[in-house]
């Protein structure tokens, strides 16, 4: 059972909400109370005095999202109720109510409220934003309480509360009452008494005004620690009692302004349309009769859950990262400046699936840019070479647009619109991605996927701009979301057939390397099942585990993450080799790949083919090319390719440094190398180096006038291509350069750059 | 799918961050995540050249993250709970320390708008004072136009240019952003053209002038609205604070006659002679007419060619004025970008409407039956995606890829000559 007590700010939610976490603990419940107010002492009540329990805000602040511990931000009150406070920003500054988001994230990670039987959420004095609703969104409280005194403004406030939870629940009813905390203004019972008339709900306890809470404050207790016996005491025992017993719930039916004052007022009567509900003077009024309540028995639900009464909440405080749920970018995992947005790298790779529709809730901007990280690649090959690539020329991505309007007042409208417009092509499936400002607005993208059916489903990933993270973080969180949502488990394997994984698809030459992969597995009468995600349909997606075996193109840190989710989630197998680069590499593979098939004579074939081209030239270059002395400085973590052809030509290496990369970790070889790998490589170090090793080849990701003075600076590229000789070729390229001594006259030029480039 | 996606085009935060950019000694620093920054420094830095090369190690990491313009704060998921009060300072004092400027001016991201965080207060407790442009709010999803006066009027209130006495023969441009694909030519062809009649430019504002030049905008004897969707409300600012008059071009000179009468209105605005210049177009028409009447002996075209042209309202206007009424070419879609930037709306309905084609703007330019398509490389390559018969010519960003060592105009006597040659080559028979 969860339930949210919403009223004014100051009302006295607070100690309501502690008085009924400890009544409910007396009557053996395992509870939680959250306090989702940045003032973070919904909990003071039951702690001891002065303990001081970090909030989870301030802890997720600084803390690296691997070394999550749910002791530090949760701890054990009175009656054993567990407590956390959100916490948030001060006053002014920040935006709380995407604070409240976090933190409900965060605890959804741990698990939390399912370790307690009943989990109150003391919330913020109104409804005032997207985060604050957070609570009272369907997923969440079951049973809502408004405390309310008689006074307008905290009226006023239960009724804008009232409006709030009427935009989320539909035909649902959660309501369970007021708590009337008086203030002892005059008339006060029957202000309150009128408005409950009005609105349908019953007053479910009345809380006079009392010394004992004052005193049981000063001595920072709850009144069933400080004096149980007391009659304040017993009030919260019997509304803990009432709802363990089974409470009704109602609808949310707030008045209009007009209406409201009218009745505070005593100026109009009460709806006669609404239920009749006695005022007394009742420590605690019961209603009963209301035959269109839903009740909840909290008894009833543990023993259809099977679970016993008290127990201590579950030993487990460690998010467990090796769990399928988590596959987390480097930037990430070490709280590093995210590079890029997971917005961007959700709608990239889900616009490789051609046939959907990518749906970006975000503004203009956000989708724009999205728009030309995954389009300019495609655009630049069509003016090269002709070649139309849809996923990168025409991505099939629309936008919500969110203006002023929607982050004001929510984008949910908008989006479900836009949904019911894109359902009219008859996608084979619409993909919804959230940017920043849905994600600080609050909009549940989620519900979204009730619009979908078996024509077109909808799916969502929220990623809320760069709140899930980096580029990379989107990507996997498409990768795994999507795959979890679209793969069918039931499909059989079928012989000969592979999927391609983890295809780069803005690299140039993905295309490229994806048609000689294929060609030799052709030869080895090998088929290509589904390419996950890169320029695919969403029936080869679906179909996903009709290949038994898996190929990764790229066996990085990313590459591994999806090998392991596959395998867990899905119990695919994986070859250990990923797209072949360069001599050695390519041999292996296709000898693997063979070997698995059964169909090693056409994989000898075409290795003995290419390998005396690679021999012969080899030689020839060797006799150009011994001696010659070569430094690596590089974001690439896997170099082996031009390393060993390097090696083959006689070529002395003297240094190899490795730049910290955002998509990549831990540099890899199978070789013996000469000279030890620079990992982390500092970029300050690049002009001592140069001088020091006196390379004749410099090879960088990009060349640059201010590495100093080498005979040859070179590119490596990012993604190189795969084959037989892509070492190779690199290596003809540099003999020649070198043997003509060819550096360019324009090289000269940037004295004249300086000197006229002002225009 | 969806064929052609007009949604799919930049916004207010794009205009706001290139108007800038186009301040020559700018630095602009997005208050925001890198995914929002990475792009606006490619563009930036492609359209007006301040770098030698890409090397990443050449540029900080943080607040530059490898690229040469436009630091970022780097906003995260805590940023936006907390505010971004300290890394803005932060990157303010590492710039204002470190990289040579002229001009600071720090703009929210569209999440970075939610939080609140006062820019200015910021920027005045970390620097200590002195102009600081600062755009909070970047107008979600709003016109990419509207955002580039947005950030031309913060300039201009943060920068508060003296009022001096005004120069004779001299004109301001406005209207004109380095997010414009031919900017550079443009410009250039547009201060040959009035050197030739006298006059001078003394600010081609946001479009590559200097911090000095703003600061003597009021100088100018004239403001020229070369593009009204980008300009008309900042020539309304400097008349209404100088006194500065202002002349809005009957849509951008585009095309020989076009370019005659933006001359002579000028000419005759502020006293100047235009004889010169019209000579100059007088022997590029010869020039044109040569080849235009060589290709139209042997296959009677261009007249009769269908063309489509996507741009803003008075894009359209200008281009298919010149098309139809110098090349004879029919028009047969009209796509609007900033449809909401609407003051060139009755224009373009009227030329239609006197050629009696009213359903141009409102035909789809994806289901259009064009030839010709002048319009950005993004539409060009959906287009060729999806098997049209066309020619497509970029007249917008983003390109295809072609690298202008060149540069190049749409703009003038210069422009209307590329034309020719574009349409010419375009023509298939």
């Amino acid at each position: 059972m969860e339930i949210a007590i919403y009223g004014k700010g100051g009302i006295g939610k607070s100690t309501v909400a502690a008085n009924l976490s400890a009544a409910l603990s007396q009557q053996k419940h395992r509870v939680l109370q959250i306090g989702c107010d940045p003032k973070h002492d919904s909990t003071r009540l039951l702690l001891p005095y002065g303990h001081k329990l970090t909030t989870a805000l301030d802890y997720m602040r600084v803390t690296n999202p691997q070394d999550y511990s749910l002791n530090e931000i949760l701890a054990a009150g009175f009656g054993g109720v567990g407590c956390v406070e959100a916490g948030g920003p001060e006053p002014g500054v920040g935006c709380a109510g995407r604070g409240i988001i976090s933190m409900f994230e965060l605890l959804s990670l741990f698990g939390l409220k399912e370790r307690y039987d009943i989990t109150l959420y003391d919330v913020l004095g109104d409804v005032v934003c997207g985060g604050f609703a957070v609570p009272i969104r369907r997923e969440y409280a079951d049973t809502v309480f408004i405390v309310t005194s008689g006074e307008f403004m905290a009226l006023y406030a239960a009724n804008n509360i009232l409006r709030g939870i009427r935009n989320y629940d539909g035909g649902n009813k959660r309501i369970a009452g007021i708590v009337l905390n008086r203030r002892g203004i005059n008339d006060e019972a029957e202000r309150v008494g009128r408005f409950a008339e009005a609105i349908g709900l019953p007053i479910i306890a009345d809380i006079p005004r009392s010394e004992a809470f004052a005193q049981a404050e000063a001595a920072n207790k709850t009144l069933a620690e400080f004096d149980s016996d007391g009659a304040e005491a017993g009030i919260f025992r019997n509304l803990a009692e009432n709802i363990v017993h089974g409470i009704g719930k109602y609808n949310a039916e707030p008045l209009s302004d007009d209406e409201l004052e009218h009745i505070v007022a005593g100026t109009q009567d009460a709806q006669q349309t609404s239920p009749q509900i006695g005022v007394t003077d009742a420590v605690c009024t019961t209603v009963v009769g209301m035959t269109d309540a839903h009740t909840t028995d909290v008894n009833k639900t543990k023993a259809q859950t099977g679970t016993e009464t008290p127990s201590k909440p579950h030993e487990q405080d460690i998010i467990d990262f090796t769990s399928p749920n988590r596959y987390l970018s480097k930037n990430v995992i070490h709280s590093e400046p995210l590079h890029g947005c997971a917005f961007n790298g959700a709608l990239t790779m889900s616009a490789q699936i051609k046939d959907a529709v990518i749906l970006a809730h975000a503004p203009k901007s956000c989708t724009y840019i999205s728009y030309q990280t995954m389009s300019s690649t495609g655009r630049r090959r069509l003016f090269e070479r002709g070649s139309l690539l849809p996923s990168s020329i025409a991505p099939n991505l629309e936008s919500t647009d969110m203006g002023e309007p929607e982050m004001i007042f929510g984008g949910m409208e908008k989006l479900v619109g836009k949904v019911a417009e894109i359902k009219k092509q008859k996608p084979k499936a619409i993909v919804v991605v959230s940017a920043c400002p849905a994600g600080i607005i609050g909009d549940d993208i989620d519900k979204a996927q009730d619009l979908g059916d078996a024509g077109t489903p909808v799916f969502t990933l929220r990623t809320d701009g760069n709140m899930a993270g980096d580029y990379l973080q989107g990507m996997l969180m498409c990768y795994t979301e999507l795959a979890r949502q679209v793969i069918s488990r039931s499909v059989r394997p079928e012989e000969n057939l592979v999927n391609i994984v983890f295809e780069k698809v803005i690299s140039k030459n993905t295309a490229d390397n994806f048609a000689l992969i294929e060609s030799y597995l052709r030869q080895m009468g090998v088929g290509v099942n589904c390419r996950f995600l890169c320029d695919t349909d969403y029936e080869s997606l679906k179909n996903f585990k009709k290949a038994p075996l898996n190929l990764l193109a790229h066996r990085d840190y990313t590459g591994k993450l999806l090998e392991d989710f596959f395998s867990r989630e899905f119990g695919s197998k994986f070859f250990d080799l990923q797209f072949p680069i360069g001599l050695s590499e390519t041999e292996s593979w296709l000898r693997s790949v063979a070997k698995y098939f059964g169909k090693q004579a056409a994989a000898e074939e075409i290795i003995g083919a290419h390998k005396l081209l690679y021999e012969n030239e080899i030689e020839k270059l060797r006799r150009k090319m011994s001696g010659k002395r070569l430094m690596i400085l590089t974001y690439n973590h896997d170099i082996d390719w031009i390393l060993g052809a390097a090696i083959d030509a006689g070529i002395e290496i003297v240094k190899i440094g490795i730049l910290n990369f955002s998509q990549d970790e831990g540099f890899r070889t199978k070789l013996k190398l000469p000279v030890p790998v620079e990992e982390k490589y500092d970029r300050d170090n690049r002009t001592a180096d140069v001088k020091k090793h006196r390379p004749d080849i410099l090879l960088t990701n990009y060349t640059s006038i201010s590495a100093g003075d080498v005979p040859l600076a070179d590119t490596i590229p990012m993604a190189p291509g795969v084959g037989f000789f892509t070492g190779l070729d690199m290596i003809r390229r540099w003999a020649g350069l070198l043997a003509m001594n060819l550096k360019g006259e324009w090289e000269q030029d940037e004295r004249l750059f300086r000197k006229y480039y002002t225009r | 799918m969806s064929g052609y996606l007009e949604s799919i085009t930049p916004d207010s935060l794009s205009g706001i961050i290139f108007a800038l950019e186009g301040v020559a000694g700018s630095v602009v620093l997005l208050n925001g995540p890198t995914g929002c920054k990475f792009y606006h420094s490619a563009t930036s830095d492609n359209q007006m050249i301040r770098q030698l090369e890409f090397d990443p190690l050449n540029y900080p990491e943080r607040w530059y993250f490898g690229q040469p313009r436009v630091p970022c704060t780097y906003l995260d998921s805590g940023d936006y709970i907390y505010g971004s009060r300290e890394k803005i300072a932060e990157a303010l004092k590492y710039i204002n320390n470190n990289v040579r400027h002229d001009l600071l001016a720090i703009v929210n991201s569209p999440g970075a708008a939610l939080i609140g965080d006062d820019l200015i207060g910021i920027a005045h407790s970390a620097l200590g004072g002195g102009a600081v442009v600062a755009v909070e709010t970047p107008g979600f999803s709003s016109d990419v136009c509207a955002g580039f006066e947005t950030g031309v009027l913060a300039l201009l209130d943060a920068m508060n240019p003296p009022k001096l006495d005004v120069r004779p023969k001299t004109v301001n441009l406005l209207g004109m952003s380095i997010y414009q694909k031919y900017y550079l030519g443009n410009l250039a062809e547009l201060r040959r053209l009035l050197g030739l009649c006298g006059i001078t430019v003394n600010c081609a504002l946001c479009a590559g002038c200097e911090v000095a030049e703003i600061q003597e905008i009021s100088s100018a004897a004239l403001s020229v609205v070369i593009c009204p969707e980008y300009g008309y409300g900042t020539a309304e600012y400097l008349k209404e604070l100088y006194g500065t008059p202002y002349y809005i071009c009957d849509g951008p000179p585009i095309g020989f006659a076009a370019t005659e009468a933006f001359l002579c209105d000028i000419c005759k605005a502020i006293g100047c002679d235009p004889t010169p210049a019209i000579e100059v177009i007088e022997r590029a028409r010869a020039d044109a007419y040569v080849h235009i009447s060589r290709v139209n002996s042997l296959t009677g075209l261009p007249k009769g060619v269908r063309v489509s042209v996507e741009g803003t309202y008075s894009d359209l206007y200008a281009y298919f004025k010149f098309f139809t009424e110098y090349f004879g070419m029919l028009p047969e879609a009209a796509s609007v970008v900033c449809p909401r930037a609407a003051l060139f709306k009755s224009k373009l309905e009227g030329l239609m409407r006197s050629y009696g084609l009213t359903d141009v703007p409102e035909r789809d330019i994806y289901d259009a039956q064009s030839e010709l398509v002048f319009a950005s490389g993004a539409t060009i390559s959906r287009f060729k995606n999806a098997r049209k018969k066309f020619v497509g010519i970029e007249n917008a960003l983003p390109g295809l890829g072609y690298i202008d060592v060149i540069p190049k105009s749409h703009y003038g006597v210069s422009g209307a000559l590329l034309l020719v040659e574009q349409v010419l080559n375009g023509l298939m028979f």
